[in-house]
């Protein structure tokens, strides 16, 4: 899939960064465990708040 | 206290708002996997809002010593029922936690809604209401030790304390 770094920030605090594949695996989890929620891809990707072509995609989610 | 606006937001026509409640010696704080921000759960059509929420808790955080309703406003195009929830302090691990200050409460009209709540309103609206249940309630009373029962003495209207 996409090898662009993406951000996808939860109005909780909670963001990840990683690939599509990533951020909607971490986006979905967060939303199932934290928030009740199970968004779907084509939502998480609505969700992106940044695309950074210079970032790496190993920065991993946080908190 | 405060939510970051943009991104992603939990949806749905209506909502539970948690907010997670220990001792940390005799000052009531705030945490929870949002830190102090208000806790945001969808919930379905079908959801038993307590259920969620206890089970919830239970997955995220550990097992609540108390999950209690405590009011519903009607914000953000939703529905949203406030939750206080009580844990015990070696479930904070590390979650951000914060001192609970004290506000005015939002006051209704006599038939009509506050035109305007703040979550801190909220938290002191249910600080009261534990505060009240640890008065009235012997389900409740039972599970708040004597310290906790000092704690929210503070929220309790002045009549009300001598009954304790």
């Amino acid at each position: 899939m996409g090898r662009k770094t993406l951000l996808v920030r939860c109005a909780c605090g909670w963001e990840t960064t990683g690939n599509e594949d990533e951020v909607v695996a971490a986006t979905q989890e967060h939303g199932r465990r934290i928030h009740n929620m199970l968004p779907t891809r084509d939502e998480v990707l609505a969700m992106v708040v940044r695309d950074d072509p210079a970032a790496t995609a190993t920065e991993g989610t946080k908190p | 206290m405060t939510r970051t606006p943009g991104g992603w937001d939990v949806d749905g026509p209506i909502r539970a708002e948690v907010f997670v409640v220990w001792l940390n010696g005799d000052r009531l704080e705030l945490t929870g996997p949002c830190g102090a921000a208000p806790w945001i759960l969808e919930l379905g059509a079908t959801d038993h809002p307590v259920e969620v929420v206890d089970r919830t808790v239970r997955d995220v955080v550990g097992e609540p010593r108390l999950v209690h309703s405590t009011s519903w406003r009607r914000d953000r195009d939703a529905v949203i029922l406030s939750f206080v929830v009580v844990i015990d302090g070696e479930l904070v691990g590390s979650m951000e936690s914060q001192p609970i200050g004290r506000r005015e409460l939002a006051r209704s009209g006599a038939t009509a809604a506050p035109r305007e709540i703040a979550t801190e309103q909220v938290v002191e609206h249910g600080l009261r209401h534990m505060a009240w249940l640890a008065q009235d309630d012997p389900v409740v009373r039972a599970e708040l030790p004597v310290p906790w029962r000092d704690a929210l003495a503070g929220y309790t209207p002045e009549p009300f304390r001598s009954l304790g």
